[in-house]
């Protein structure tokens, strides 16, 4: 019985042994297969983590390009607007023109600013109206190094004066006062520019040296002699009162060339002559401005300028013309004179209502008859803005000019202008 | 006698109209990134006690806010630096006014460095060298032999502008990385062991202040009550809240009180520092 325990004893004890063996061989196999498993499962995660990195590299690679392209996007800047508008005349103007009324495309502009560095820009300004094709702006701003106020502007560009610079796009009533599109015709000149503008001390200081004589076609000047115009204003701020003040000054100097006439009849009527031809004739005037912003109930302002002297106007006759027709068509010298006021008030935050009285004498020595037909304009202007949102405005406006009646202007000329302009800007 | 009940209706129709449309007023805020949590705590705080009034808070950036307010889609403006005289012009040929400028807290452009970088100073010059990169090892500053690694903000960020004008004052590096924001980039300085990053104080979490002096011989400072409020920390700077005209009604009401001493005490608990 004993032997037969013993031999039951030995057989478990054997079969434990076993069990231990089998056990350890399980468990051996069972960590060989998930260690083999496991080792597959991170291979084959290191090589999913491979295949990611490498294709983030390459996103990281793609990403940094164009990242650069899109640097060099961002120094681009194109901005624009369009004026279409509808116009209706007054009754001499409808027997000039032929018709009372026409659609009309004023402006169409593109604007391309390309900024280089920091302080060098580079600007390009087409203009495609209707029959139209002109370049408006062609110009290069650099900020002077170590002057961080000071610009040199080279190229075509505007004149230094307020109601020239005046974008279209922004200004209150549809066109300029006479006076201005009369002394600074198309706005623009060829030559370069010095312009600083304070921050610590709100000064503004144009010199501006340039051509002289452009219009809008002239490539090169037509004479050695350039002229110079220099601009100052300074901008006082009545933060308490909610009320701002620029004013300030400028003065143009120039000449034309009165070539081979040597003709002259003077702003009074008289004639003189000058002592030899290819002599210079004056051209220069003086302008104060003022400008006053105030927050009354909304925007408010009054912006004005008064300018007044000589302007010249050579002789286009013929050099092989006769003495007897250079005479009777000399050089003139005129004194000229001419100012503008313009009332805008804000109403609320989409509307505008906007008033300009305006005159233009091209010949202040003469009046009455003797004046001919350089005639006095006095203009007055009444606008009504609705800004329908950032990029559409609708303008309607009423002009009326009066001319100064002589024996050639008998009457007051039915010129007055009703216009109805959509603008959309970008 | 029907003509004038049709009328009474209708009047009384217009006036209920209108006193719902009047008892219900909406501000809205966009701008500057930097002062977005402060201007939406003061916002939060504000409809709290003011139910009647709703105020819309985004950021974007003080360029944007400017571009908001000319373009009249925001009624003020959050900016991390003064309006520049282009904008006031933009302003001016729009509404015909200067705009309004209201100073509402005071701040210390903050320059951010990793927890681990031994550099603890910087003078204004070194700051601007490092931004331009003619400084490019932090080696060169008396820490480790490194690259250093540039963080800051986008150009439409009036704190780029801001430290752009008064220290680096040329332009930045091409290899600034820029980021979405201030808590951007103080993440981006968190960890970057060689990063450095620039923004308002209000953020700086996780990462070390670098002190910051005028010079060589100058004593450093880090922003502070403090050194904020007699000018020792050398890029202090307002923050600006600006309006198209002088604020009238509900949103006058709303200045008023961020000028008051509940407004200013949510600016130091933000992290900025008051005006006054």
């Amino acid at each position: 019985m004993k032997h037969h325990f013993c031999n039951i004893k030995n057989q478990v004890k054997l079969n434990l042994t076993e069990m231990k063996k089998l056990l350890a061989i399980g468990i051996f196999t069972v960590i060989s297969i998930y260690g083999y498993s496991q080792k597959q499962v991170i291979d084959s995660l290191k090589e999913v983590i491979g295949n990611h990195e490498g294709k983030l590299n390459a996103l990281d690679d793609r990403v940094l390009v164009n990242e650069g392209d899109l640097a060099k996007l961002n120094k681009i800047k194109v901005s624009g607007y369009i004026q279409a508008q509808w116009e209706s005349y007054g009754a001499d103007l409808e027997k000039t023109n032929g018709y009372s009324n026409t659609f009309y495309i004023r402006r169409a502009r593109i604007k391309f600013t390309y900024e280089a560095a920091d302080g060098v820009k580079f600007v390009l300004q087409p203009d495609f109206s209707t029959g139209n094709l002109a370049l408006k702006d062609a110009y290069t701003v650099v900020n002077l190094p170590k002057l961080k106020n000071l610009t040199l502007w080279v190229g075509q560009m505007n004149r230094p004066n307020y109601d020239v610079e005046y974008s279209s796009s922004s200004r209150e009533l549809l066109e300029r006062a006479r006076v201005t599109t009369t002394i600074y015709p198309g706005e623009r000149e060829i030559g370069a520019k010095l312009e600083y503008n304070g921050i610590k001390i709100p000064v503004l200081l144009q010199v501006m040296m340039m051509n002289g004589n452009f219009t809008g076609t002239q490539a090169k000047d037509v004479d050695s002699r350039k002229d110079v115009m220099a601009r100052f204003v300074y901008s006082v701020k009545l933060p308490a009162a909610g009320v701002g003040i620029d004013f300030g000054a400028n003065h143009y100097f120039g000449s034309n060339l009165a070539k081979t006439n040597k003709y002259v009849k003077n702003s009074d009527g008289t004639l003189d002559s000058l002592n030899n031809a290819w002599r210079y004739l004056d051209k220069h005037w003086t302008g104060g401005e003022i400008r006053i912003y105030a927050d009354v109930l909304g925007g408010m302002s009054i912006k004005g300028e008064y300018v007044a002297g000589i302007n010249s106007v050579a002789s286009t006759v013929a050099s092989t013309a006769t003495m007897a027709q250079k005479k009777a068509s000399p050089n003139l010298y005129n004194n000229f004179a001419g100012c503008y006021i313009t009332l805008v008030k804000n109403i609320g935050a989409k509307n505008q209502a906007v008033v300009r009285y305006d005159y233009y004498d091209p010949n202040t020595k003469l009046s009455g008859d003797a004046a001919g037909n350089a005639i006095y304009y006095k203009t007055w202007a009444f606008a009504w803005q609705y800004y329908l949102n950032d990029n559409i405005r609708l303008t309607a406006q009423y002009t009326m000019p009066k001319n100064e009646t002589n024996a050639s202007n008998p009457s007051d000329i039915k010129d007055n202008l009703f216009t109805i302009r959509v603008q959309a800007k970008f | 006698m029907k003509h004038i009940k049709i009328f009474s209706i209708m009047l009384i129709l217009a006036v209920m109209a209108s006193a719902t449309a009047f008892s219900q007023s909406k501000i809205t805020v966009k701008g500057s990134d930097t002062m977005v949590i402060l201007a939406q705590r003061w916002a939060e705080l504000y409809m709290k006690n003011n139910p009647q009034t709703t105020i819309q808070v985004t950021g974007g950036g003080s360029g944007v806010g400017i571009t908001a307010l000319i373009n009249g889609t925001t009624d003020i403006c959050n900016a991390s630096r003064p309006m520049k005289q282009t904008e006031i012009e933009k302003l001016k040929a729009r509404y015909n006014t200067l705009g309004v400028e209201i100073p509402c807290a005071k701040d210390g452009v903050t320059i951010f460095l990793n927890e681990a970088n031994k550099v603890t100073e910087l003078t204004l010059k070194q700051i601007s060298d490092i931004y331009t990169a003619k400084i490019r090892n932090w080696k060169e500053l008396g820490g480790v032999d490194a690259e250093i690694r540039l963080y800051g903000r986008e150009n439409s960020s009036g704190t780029y502008t801001y430290l752009h004008d008064e220290v680096v004052k040329a332009d930045y590096a091409s290899t600034v990385q820029s980021l979405p924001g201030t808590a951007a980039v103080v993440n981006a300085v968190k960890k970057d062991v060689n990063g450095i990053g620039y923004g308002g104080a209000a953020y700086a979490v996780g990462v070390k202040y670098a002190k910051v002096k005028k010079d060589e011989s100058s004593t450093g400072y880090v922003p502070s009550a403090e050194t904020i409020a007699n000018n020792q920390y050398p890029i202090t700077r307002y923050l600006y809240m600006y309006l198209r005209n002088r604020p009238t009604g509900e949103t006058k009401k709303y200045i008023d009180w961020i000028l008051g001493v509940e407004g200013q005490r949510v600016v130091t608990e933000i992290g900025y520092f008051p005006v006054k």
